[in-house]
């Protein structure tokens, strides 16, 4: 408690206070800008902190990757671009509600479901990391090859109202992860002697063009309509009532994020779609999810937030970075001569609680900062569509250029918006693509994986515990929509 | 909005003063003045990683050296082999260097790329971190005789992890078995430290990384180092011997980055860059930075760096083709 109290002195000065509020703003125009990711945010604003005290510099960085976290789920929300792909399943509801008119409130059930879910994975960080990290360290392959199966099945539920146009979908996106230098073999696969296939298709081109390339044709294609669609933002606030009704889901998606974010290897978007998946699963209403349901938008952002503490996790405790964040960040803190590990807690106990309630204090910040942002947000959709879809456009080209400053991404990005609004077009959903973008790279090469440390005995994936959870699991989530269905199918037929 | 717009008009500027920069730039073919206008390193990896840390340190001290400034130019794809094509393409005037790193020997035999280091001309090398043969703290071996002893005793039992099929880690391992005359369970990872947290959570038996990329849980004592494949024992581990001491004699492995030019770079140009690379690269502040992101700095000049790659290019080819990767 003392090293709180004086964690908490050194955190309320102004100077820090300041640095922690430019870093969330810095993060959240960055991970609102599609094509910029909360790691080169996060990568890029690094050599500023080199001379910074150690405490201000980190909290700045800090800023910026929960602020970028945070951000990317705005421009889902209004404008159906992810901004990070932590934001891609915020997307399916969000732009839902904001079709309906409902902008500012998903922009407020985001704002809170975010702080809400960050808050919850720091208070797990400061009470229970290292405990929560030997359980992260006995994720290995199986394991790790059984939570993307679990991932997979996710299609099911984010499959829209074609089934089998939702695993067309999942399958398009399995096949676009196979493309590139097989992880194992080091064999290339579809790469046509191009030097750009052999790393694969980068998964954020695909997305911006997708969500945010096909959005901007189809808006084209009705631009010099006389019929005028022109989105109401109606300012209606989230009720008290109906954040009782959310909190419950916020909660259990927090816990999912902070979970997900723990283990190495599985970030911000494998744990946005689990949430969605749970809040359906969970709801009365589940056929409300794709069509602009409040927790469709609570449960991937509180989820997405939570991955921040609990990327943290391994990072601290065991000095390991999950992912390419932490990775930057270990850096950082090396550099500052703070060494991440067992040891930490001993050496720079009062370092750390500093950092821990500027975690607190981040998340907060992002909810007062969220908050007062929405009616400056919501202004993009006053912009009329002929000014805003050439301007998304842009957006689309400089993102995925900026990605690696490689032409070929914003090839990639035009091709798939193209095939976007054709998917678009006869019904397909894009979600399911991501996901099997996401996934497919880390169920195969952890399959593969697990069968080499095995050395070839399957037995590795039935005789550990998690592994076998985990693919039970994936069992009930693949089936349960498709049995759901067949009993509903009498009463929603109407409405399709 | 407003945020949005200045941001979308930004960005835009930006790469239209990026694209103008590239095209307007008039050379003199009078090396005495170089050089005269600002210059780019391209990084063909991310923003956040080794190289990209090293590239910028150094672009940093050069800045004062040149009196121009530097920028750092990431480009990505192709495990780096986009970003070294198009430096190797660039105009020949020295204003376009190029960070390369040990893949570049090694693109021709695992079939990725037809680019090779003779499309260049180096103007030094910077760094080397040297592979070392890591294990978990608890295993029943101590050094390395012991090690190897043990895999004699359990062929392809002992699983080594590495940060990818075909990456120098690989080639590490690989290059232990055939001078230990063992054989070994290969266990490719995305990247070292995956591969690290994978030996700390007692899921493989060793790796063949960088000290640097085991140095927090050497420190923490989760692991225990055992040999290092390099000709002098790492600043960063002192107490680690080299392979040669431990009784196994081997070329030295491990990932390295340098700087190069155009192959067509007039040689004058070519020996200033040298110059001025090599003084920031000797550079105290270089030296602090390096130290503290457990980068090793190994200096090499022109032609030492060149003999590096083919003799790097040979060995390579030799171990990939027996991996049966190429």
């Amino acid at each position: 408690m003392d090293l709180l109290l004086e964690g908490l002195t050194g955190v309320f000065q102004l100077n820090v206070l300041l640095i922690l509020l430019m870093g969330i703003i810095a993060g959240i125009t960055i991970g609102s800008l599609p094509g910029l990711t909360a790691t080169m945010g996060v990568a890029l604003i690094l050599p500023v902190t080199f001379g910074m005290e150690p405490v201000t510099g980190i909290l700045l960085l800090i800023g910026v990757y929960f602020g970028a976290v945070y951000g990317g789920s705005i421009t889902a929300i209004l404008i159906n671009t992810p901004g990070t792909p932590s934001s891609a399943a915020t997307a399916i509801d969000g732009y839902a509600m904001s079709k309906k008119g409902l902008a500012h409130k998903a922009l407020t059930v985001s704002t809170v479901s975010s702080a809400i879910g960050g808050i919850l994975s720091v208070i797990v960080l400061i009470f229970i990391a290292p405990q929560l990290a030997t359980f992260a360290l006995k994720f290995s392959a199986p394991e790790t090859f059984a939570l993307a199966v679990f991932g997979i099945s996710i299609i099911s539920s984010i499959a829209g109202k074609s089934m089998v146009k939702g695993l067309i979908a999942g399958f398009i996106g399995l096949l676009i992860a196979t493309i590139g230098i097989d992880p194992i073999g080091g064999f290339p696969r579809f790469t046509f002697d191009n030097v750009n296939l052999s790393s694969g298709i980068n998964l954020i081109p695909v997305m911006i063009g997708l969500f945010a390339a096909s959005e901007a044709f189809r808006a084209m294609g009705s631009i010099f309509s006389t019929r005028k669609l022109t989105i109401v933002v109606e300012k209606v606030k989230l009720k008290w009532i109906e954040f009782k009704i959310l909190i419950g889901t916020i909660l259990r998606s927090g816990a999912i994020g902070t979970f997900i974010g723990m283990i190495p290897g599985a970030g911000g978007d494998i744990a946005a779609f689990v949430a969605y998946n749970e809040a359906k699963r969970f709801s009365k209403n589940k056929d409300g999810f794709g069509k602009g349901e409040m927790k469709g938008v609570a449960a991937p952002e509180a989820a997405n937030n939570g991955v921040t503490g609990g990327a943290m996790i391994p990072l601290l405790t065991l000095g390991i970075p999950g992912d390419a964040v932490t990775a930057v960040l270990l850096g950082a803190l090396m550099v500052q001569g703070i060494q991440p590990g067992p040891m930490l807690f001993e050496n720079n106990g009062p370092i750390v609680y500093t950092l821990f309630v500027g975690m607190l204090v981040a998340n907060l910040m992002i909810l007062i900062v969220g908050l007062f942002g929405i009616r400056l947000f919501t202004k993009i959709l006053l912009v009329p569509t002929t000014v805003l879809t050439p301007i998304i456009l842009v957006l689309c080209v400089v993102g995925a250029y900026s990605l690696g400053n490689n032409y070929f991404d914003v090839l990639v990005m035009l091709i798939s918006g193209i095939a976007g609004y054709f998917l678009m077009r006869y019904g397909f959903p894009a979600s399911p693509i991501i996901l099997g973008i996401i996934l497919g790279p880390l169920m195969e090469s952890n399959f593969r994986r697990a069968l080499v440390m095995s050395q070839g005995s399957f037995d590795i994936f039935i005789t550990r515990p998690i592994t076998v959870v985990l693919l039970i699991l994936a069992v009930i989530t693949l089936f349960s929509p498709l049995l759901t269905r067949k009993v509903k199918k009498p009463t929603t037929e109407g409405e399709s | 909005m407003k945020k949005f717009l200045s941001a979308v008009t930004l960005s835009v500027l930006a790469l239209t003063i990026g694209g103008c920069g590239a095209s307007s730039g008039a050379s003199s073919d009078d090396a005495s003045n170089f050089p005269e206008k600002s210059i780019e390193i391209i990084v063909p990896a991310a923003a956040g990683g080794g190289t990209d840390a090293t590239a910028r340190a150094l672009a940093n001290e050069a800045e004062d050296v040149f009196g121009q400034s530097i920028g750092v130019l990431n480009k990505t794809g192709g495990s780096g082999s986009v970003g070294m094509s198009e430096g190797a393409n660039a105009k020949a005037d020295g204003y376009k260097v190029t960070m390369v790193f040990v893949e570049l020997t090694m693109f021709k035999h695992l079939g990725l790329s037809p680019l090779t280091y003779d499309q260049f001309k180096p103007i030094g090398m910077i760094n080397f971190d040297p592979a070392a043969l890591t294990v978990a703290a608890d295993a029943p071996y101590d050094t390395l005789e012991e090690f190897i002893a043990y895999a004699k005793d359990h062929p392809g039992e002992v699983s080594v992890g590495n940060s990818g099929t075909g990456s120098i880690w690989h080639i590490a391992a690989a290059s232990l078995e055939k001078a230990a005359g063992i054989k070994v369970n290969h266990v490719p990872h995305e990247g070292a430290a995956p591969a690290v947290t994978a030996l700390v959570g007692g899921h493989i038996d060793a790796v063949t990384v960088s000290p640097a990329e085991v140095k927090t849980q050497l420190e923490a004592g989760n692991v225990k180092t055992l040999a290092v494949m390099a000709d002098t024992r790492s600043d960063i581990i002192p107490d680690v011997p080299t392979f040669a001491e431990a009784g196994v004699e081997i070329n030295p492995t491990g990932t390295w980055r340098g700087l190069t030019v155009p192959k067509d770079t007039p040689d004058d140009v070519v020996a200033k860059l040298e110059e001025g690379f090599m003084k920031a690269a000797e550079d105290e502040d270089f030296a602090e930075f390096m130290k503290t992101n457990g980068l090793g700095i190994e200096l090499k000049s022109s032609e030492e760096f060149e003999a590096y790659m083919k003799q790097n290019e040979q060995d390579f080819g030799e171990i990939i083709g027996e991996l049966g990767l190429n």
